[in-house]
C-alpha cells in the first residue's frame, strides 16, 4: 500500500513545537514555587518536562516517519495489553494512587498511566475495526454495537481507578471515530438518549452529585468547597488582564491555586500573558486542530481518517474540557492541557501520537 | 448499507465547524473574563491575597491628680490561632482545650474560622506564663501566643468603683473606663501585607504598616492619698461596726473636683467577675439613695436664712420636745425636749421642732424651690455611671406634715454624691457646681492635655454669699459646741452636720435599721475640702456622734495636713461640759423611752453604750440616771418593742 511520500505539514509541526516550548516555560514559571517547597530544586519540574519533551519529539519524529497502516497490524494486540494493564493498574499494591486515583503503574516518579495509552490504543483499535467494517456501521448490533461495547469497557476500568477526565476524553475521541465512520445519526440520537436516561437517574439516586456539578456556575456559593479552584483559577486569569502580569509574576501560584502545573496551567498562562498570550495558545491549538481535521479529509484511506480524527479529537476534546473548566465553563474535571501542562510518559505519548498525525498528513491526496 | 466517502467527509467538516465554535466559545469566555470582569477580580483576589494583622493600641492610663498610676497596661499572653494554617483542627482543639480550661467543641469552631486570625476566647485571652509555656512547647502549626495588653492595678481594689473596669476586649465597662472609654481606647493599627495561601508573605510585595494611636491618659481629680485615708477609715468602720455599707466622699467645694470617692464593701478590678454583682455594679456613692436625716437640714437653714425668715443669734425658740403639726405629734430627738433656746442652738442642737418651724416660715413653695435649686431630685451629672436621682415629694402632695418633716430631713431621699454637691453650694457662697473625677486628658507621646474638663458652675446664687457666710458660722458652732463636737479638730476649724436616717425597706420604715452620717468642711472660714461620711446599718448601739462625725474628722484631720492647710488661731473654741480636770465625773442621763433613732442622733460623747434585748425602745437602763460616774463609763440600755 506504499504510496508516494511528501514532507508532513509544516503547519502542524510548527504549532506543535510552539505549544510545547509555551508549556516547557510555563510548566518552569507556575512550578517553581511548589517545586521548590517540596523537592527543594526551583527547576524540579522544568527538568522532567524537558526531559519528556525531548523524549517526546524523538518519538515524533519516529512516528511521523513510520508509515501509519503499520499500527493496523498491533491495533488488536495493543488493545489487549491495553486492557491487561487498565485491569493491573486497580490491583492495590500494583497501581500507586495520585491525586486521588489509583492510575499509575510504575516505580517513583517514572510511572505511566495505563488509560493513556488506552486512549491511543482504543482510537487505533477502532479506526482499523471501523474502516475494515464500516459498511456494516449502520446496522445497529452487528456495526455500531461492538465498538461501542469496547469503548464502554475501557471507560468503566478507567471509572474505577476513577478517572472521570480521562474516560470523558477516550469516550470523546471513539465516538468522533464512530460518527466519522457513517454511524446513523437515528442510532446516535438514540444512545444519546439512553445516556441521558442514566445521567438523570444518577441525579436521582444522589442529589449531591448535580449540586457538585452545577457549582461551576456559581461557585462563591461555596468558597472554600465545591467553588474554590474555580474561583482561585478566576483569581488568576482576571487579575492578568489584556497583556498579563509578566512571565513568572504569577500570584495565585504561591500555593492558592492547587496543581498550577497541571490541571490549572492555563490559568497561570492567562495569569502571566494576559488574554494576549492565553489567546495565542487557544489559537495554536485552533491550528492544530484545523491541520489535524485537514489531515483527516485528505487521508488517502478511511483508516488514515478515522485515525486522524480519533487523534485530533482527542486533543480537541483535552483542550476545550481543560480551558472550559479553568475559565469557568465546565464543571472541575481533572483533565490536563495536552502538551502544556506537566507531565510524564503521558507528554510522550501525544507527542507520538502527534507524530502518527504528522505521518497522515504526509499522504495527503 | 455503504457508507461513502461524501458522508465521511460531510461528517468531518461537521465535526470541524462545531470543534470552531466551541473554540471560539472558549474565545469569548476568556476575553469576557479577563476584559470584561478583570478590573473586578483582581480587587477581589487583591482582598483575598492581603492580610491584615490589627495593632491593637494601648489603652490609656489613669492618672490621679498628681500623676500617681492608678492603672496600667501590662502585656500578658494570648494565644491566636491562624486557622488556614491549623493542620488537624480537632486533635488541636482538643490538646489546647486541656491546657486552657475551655470546651474543645468551642475552640474547634474558632479554628475552622474563615479568617485571617482568630482569638481564641475567652479563654485563651491573658493567660498565666505557664499556660503560654505548655502552648508555646506543644508547637502546633497554626497557633500563636502572642502578648495582649491587660490592666493592672498597682493599688489593688484603691478607687474601684471610680475607675470601674474593663473587659476581655479592654473595653470600658463600668466607672471612669466606661466614661472616657473613646478616649482613652485609642484607634486600631495594622500591618498588611500580601500573602501566599500557607499565610506567609508574598515574595517581592510590599507590606503597608499604619501605626496604632495609642489611647489618652486619663488624670482625674482623685488624689491618691486622699483616697487612701478615706478607704482606710471606711475598711476600718466597717470592721468596727459591722456596717452593711459605708460611704465616703471628700470634694473641693469650690469647683466641683472629687478628691476621694468610695463605697464599701469594694471589690479588685483586677477580678472583679470574683465578687457579688451588687458590689462592682454599684457604686454606692452615687448610686445609694436614702432619708438624708439631718444633714438636710442645712438646706432649710440655708433657705431660711436667705429668704431671712429666721435671726439665729436673737431669737428664742422654745422645745418642749415635740410639734404639733396637721394633726400629728413630731417629736424631738431629745427626750423632754431643748426648752428654751435661741435658733443658732436649734441648729447646734439638731432640733426638730425648731426646724419645722424654720420650715413653715418658708412656705412649701419656697423650700422645695431651694431643695431643687440645691440640685436634689435629680442627677448631679457626675461623669460617671448608674447615678440615681433620689425623691422628692410631689409638690401636690406635700402637706403641713410634708413640709414639716422635709423640714427635717425626712422624707426625702437624695444621694450622697447630691448632698455633697448641694452643701457645698451652701458653703461656698452659694454656687453649685457640678461634680467631677476627670480632669484631664493626656496625649500619651508628648504628654500635652488634649481635653481639660474644666469645673461646670450649675447654678449661680443659689443663696447670697452673706448667707453662705452665716450658714458657715453656724455649721461651725455645731462642730464647737453642738452635736458635731466628734468632728472637732485641734487648730482647724470646722463645720459640720450630723445625720440620722431610718433606713426603708420595703416601703416602710425599718424600726432596727439606720444610716448615720456626717457632713463635714473645713476650714470654716474658707472651705478647702468637704468631706461626707455615712455608715449603713452599724450593728451595736452607739450614739450617733461616736460612729460617723470621728469618721469624718480623721479623714479631714490628716487631709488637711496633708494639703498644708495653715491651722487658725482664730477657731472657735470647744464647748467642755465640765472642768478639763481628769477623772471628769458626769451624769447618766435618762434614756428610758428614748429610741434607737434618738439615741443615734445624740452627740453625746461621755458614754459608750450596750444594749441587751431587741426592739426599738429603751425600756430600762443602768446606771440609773442622775447617778454620777466617771466619763467614759458604759451605760447598759434594755431595749423592747413598745408600740408608740
Amino acid at each position: 500500500m506504499a504510496k508516494a511520500r511528501s514532507a508532513p505539514d509544516l503547519y502542524l509541526i510548527t504549532a506543535t513545537l510552539l505549544i510545547l516550548t509555551i508549556g516547557v516555560i510555563m510548566v518552569y514559571s507556575a512550578s517553581a514555587v511548589l517545586a521548590f517547597r517540596e523537592h527543594g530544586d526551583s527547576f524540579y519540574y522544568l527538568k522532567r518536562q524537558g526531559l519528556f519533551a525531548v523524549l517526546g519529539v524523538v518519538a515524533m519524529f519516529f512516528t511521523m516517519n513510520v508509515d501509519y497502516w503499520i499500527w493496523k497490524k498491533y491495533a488488536k494486540i495493543g488493545l489487549l495489553v491495553c486492557f491487561a494493564l487498565l485491569l493491573i493498574v486497580l490491583v492495590p499494591g500494583i497501581g500507586d494512587v495520585r491525586g486521588g486515583a489509583r492510575s499509575w503503574l510504575g516505580i517513583g516518579s517514572f510511572g505511566i498511566q495505563p488509560s493513556e495509552f488506552m486512549k491511543m490504543g482504543m482510537i487505533i483499535y477502532l479506526s482499523k475495526l471501523l474502516s475494515e467494517k464500516q459498511s456494516g456501521i449502520t446496522e445497529f448490533t452487528k456495526g455500531l454495537l461492538p465498538p461501542l461495547a469496547l469503548m464502554g469497557l475501557a471507560f468503566g476500568l478507567i471509572m474505577l481507578q476513577p478517572d472521570l477526565g480521562t474516560g470523558a476524553v477516550l469516550c470523546g475521541a471513539s465516538l468522533l471515530i464512530i460518527f466519522t465512520a457513517g454511524a446513523r445519526l437515528k442510532h446516535l440520537g438514540l444512545l444519546g438518549l439512553v445516556g441521558l436516561a442514566g445521567f438523570v437517574g444518577l441525579i436521582i439516586a444522589a442529589p449531591y452529585r448535580l449540586k457538585r456539578i452545577t457549582a461551576f456556575l456559581d461557585p462563591w456559593s461555596d468558597p472554600l468547597g465545591a467553588g474554590y479552584q474555580i474561583i482561585q483559577s478566576l483569581y488568576a486569569i482576571g487579575p492578568g488582564g489584556l497583556v498579563g502580569l509578566g512571565l513568572g509574576m504569577s500570584r495565585q501560584k504561591y500555593s492558592y491555586l492547587p496543581e498550577p502545573q497541571t490541571d490549572f496551567i492555563f490559568s497561570i498562562v492567562s495569569e502571566e500573558l494576559g488574554f494576549i498570550g492565553a489567546a495565542t495558545v487557544l489559537l495554536l491549538f485552533l491550528l492544530l486542530i484545523w491541520r489535524g481535521m485537514r489531515a483527516a479529509v485528505t487521508a488517502p484511506d478511511t483508516f488514515g481518517s478515522l485515525l486522524a480524527v480519533g487523534i485530533t479529537g482527542m486533543i480537541a476534546v483535552q483542550v476545550i474540557i481543560n480551558i472550559g473548566v479553568v475559565i469557568g465553563m465546565f464543571p472541575v474535571t481533572g483533565i490536563t492541557l495536552p502538551l502544556v501542562s506537566a507531565g510524564g510518559s503521558s507528554l510522550t505519548l501525544i507527542l507520538a501520537s502527534l507524530g502518527i498525525l504528522l505521518n497522515i498528513s504526509r499522504y495527503s491526496r | 448499507m455503504r457508507v461513502s466517502n461524501v458522508t465521511v467527509r460531510r461528517r468531518l467538516f461537521f465535526i470541524l465547524l462545531a470543534g470552531t465554535l466551541l473554540f471560539a466559545g472558549l474565545l469569548v469566555r476568556l476575553a469576557y473574563v479577563q476584559l470584561w470582569k478583570g478590573k473586578q477580580l483582581a480587587a477581589e483576589a487583591e482582598d483575598n491575597w492581603r492580610r491584615q494583622i490589627t495593632v491593637m493600641p494601648k489603652r490609656g492610663e489613669i492618672w490621679d491628680r498628681n500623676g500617681t498610676k492608678l492603672t496600667y497596661n501590662i502585656s500578658t499572653p494570648t494565644v491566636m490561632a491562624v486557622p488556614a494554617q491549623v493542620e488537624d483542627a480537632k486533635a488541636v482543639a482538643e490538646r489546647l482545650a486541656a491546657v486552657l480550661d475551655m470546651p474543645a467543641d468551642d475552640i474547634y469552631k474558632l479554628l475552622k474560622k474563615s479568617a485571617s486570625s482568630v482569638y481564641i476566647k475567652p479563654a485563651g485571652r491573658k493567660i498565666t506564663q505557664e499556660k503560654a509555656q505548655q502552648i508555646r512547647e506543644m508547637n502546633l502549626p497554626g497557633i500563636i501566643v502572642t502578648e495582649d495588653n491587660k490592666r493592672f492595678y498597682p493599688y489593688g481594689s484603691l478607687a474601684a468603683h471610680v475607675l470601674g473596669f474593663t473587659g476581655i476586649d479592654n473595653q470600658g465597662l463600668m466607672g471612669v473606663e466606661a466614661t472616657y472609654d473613646k478616649q482613652m481606647t485609642g484607634v486600631k493599627g495594622y500591618i498588611s501585607y500580601l500573602s501566599q495561601a500557607n499565610g506567609d508573605k508574598m515574595p517581592g510585595s510590599t507590606s503597608q504598616f499604619a501605626k496604632p494611636l495609642d489611647g489618652l491618659n486619663l488624670q482625674l481629680t482623685i488624689d491618691y492619698h486622699l483616697q487612701s485615708v478615706v478607704e482606710r477609715e471606711l475598711q476600718q468602720a466597717m470592721i468596727k461596726y459591722q456596717a452593711e455599707h459605708a460611704i465616703a466622699i471628700m470634694m473641693d467645694p469650690n469647683n466641683g473636683e472629687v478628691l476621694a470617692m468610695a463605697g464599701y464593701p469594694t471589690f479588685e478590678p483586677s477580678h472583679f467577675r470574683d465578687y457579688p454583682v451588687e458590689t462592682y455594679n454599684r457604686d454606692l456613692p452615687i448610686w445609694m439613695t436614702y432619708e438624708p436625716g439631718s444633714t438636710f437640714k442645712i438646706i432649710t437653714l440655708a433657705a431660711a436664712l436667705n429668704e431671712k425668715k429666721v435671726d439665729l443669734k436673737n431669737e428664742f425658740f422654745h422645745d418642749p420636745g415635740a410639734i404639733e403639726v396637721g394633726g400629728a405629734r413630731l417629736r424631738c430627738w431629745k427626750r423632754g425636749g431643748h426648752g428654751s433656746e435661741s435658733f443658732l442652738e436649734v441648729v447646734e442642737n439638731s432640733c426638730n421642732p425648731g426646724f419645722v418651724v424654720l420650715g413653715q416660715r418658708l412656705g412649701k413653695e419656697t423650700l422645695f424651690d431651694y431643695i431643687n435649686r440645691f440640685g436634689f431630685g435629680k442627677k448631679t451629672g457626675i461623669d460617671l455611671g448608674g447615678e440615681e436621682n433620689g425623691i422628692l415629694f410631689k409638690p401636690s402632695r406635700v402637706g403641713p406634715v410634708e413640709l414639716a418633716t422635709t423640714a427635717f430631713g425626712q422624707g426625702v431621699s437624695v444621694t450622697p454624691i447630691q448632698q455633697v454637691a448641694a452643701v457645698s453650694a451652701a458653703i461656698n457662697g452659694g454656687r453649685l457646681f457640678q461634680p467631677h473625677v476627670g480632669k484631664a486628658l493626656i496625649n500619651p507621646d508628648n504628654g500635652e492635655v488634649v481635653q481639660r474638663m474644666e469645673p461646670k458652675l450649675v447654678r449661680d446664687n443659689v443663696i447670697s454669699a452673706d448667707t453662705s457666710k452665716q450658714v458657715r458660722e453656724a455649721l461651725e458652732s455645731v462642730v464647737a459646741q453642738g452635736t458635731g463636737k466628734n468632728a472637732f479638730i485641734d487648730g482647724y476649724r470646722v463645720g459640720g452636720k450630723t445625720g440620722t436616717a431610718q433606713k426603708v425597706i420595703g416601703g416602710r420604715y425599718s424600726p432596727t435599721e439606720h444610716i448615720v452620717s456626717f457632713i463635714g468642711f473645713a476650714p470654716a472660714d474658707n472651705p478647702r475640702i468637704v468631706v461626707y461620711a455615712a455608715v449603713d446599718n452599724p450593728q451595736g448601739l452607739q450614739f450617733g456622734g461616736l460612729i460617723a462625725a470621728p469618721l469624718v474628722k480623721n479623714i479631714m484631720a490628716e487631709s488637711l495636713r496633708y494639703l498644708k492647710v495653715e491651722p487658725s488661731k482664730k477657731q472657735l473654741p470647744r464647748e467642755y461640759t465640765y472642768g478639763d480636770t481628769t477623772p471628769q465625773i458626769v451624769e447618766v442621763p435618762n434614756l428610758i423611752g428614748a429610741t434607737i433613732e434618738d439615741i443615734l442622733e445624740d452627740m453625746n460623747d461621755n458614754f459608750l453604750l450596750a444594749k441587751s434585748g431587741t426592739g426599738n425602745t429603751v425600756v430600762n437602763q443602768v446606771p440609773k440616771p442622775g447617778t454620777r460616774v466617771e466619763k467614759g463609763s458604759t451605760i447598759r440600755v434594755y431595749l423592747a418593742d413598745t408600740s408608740q
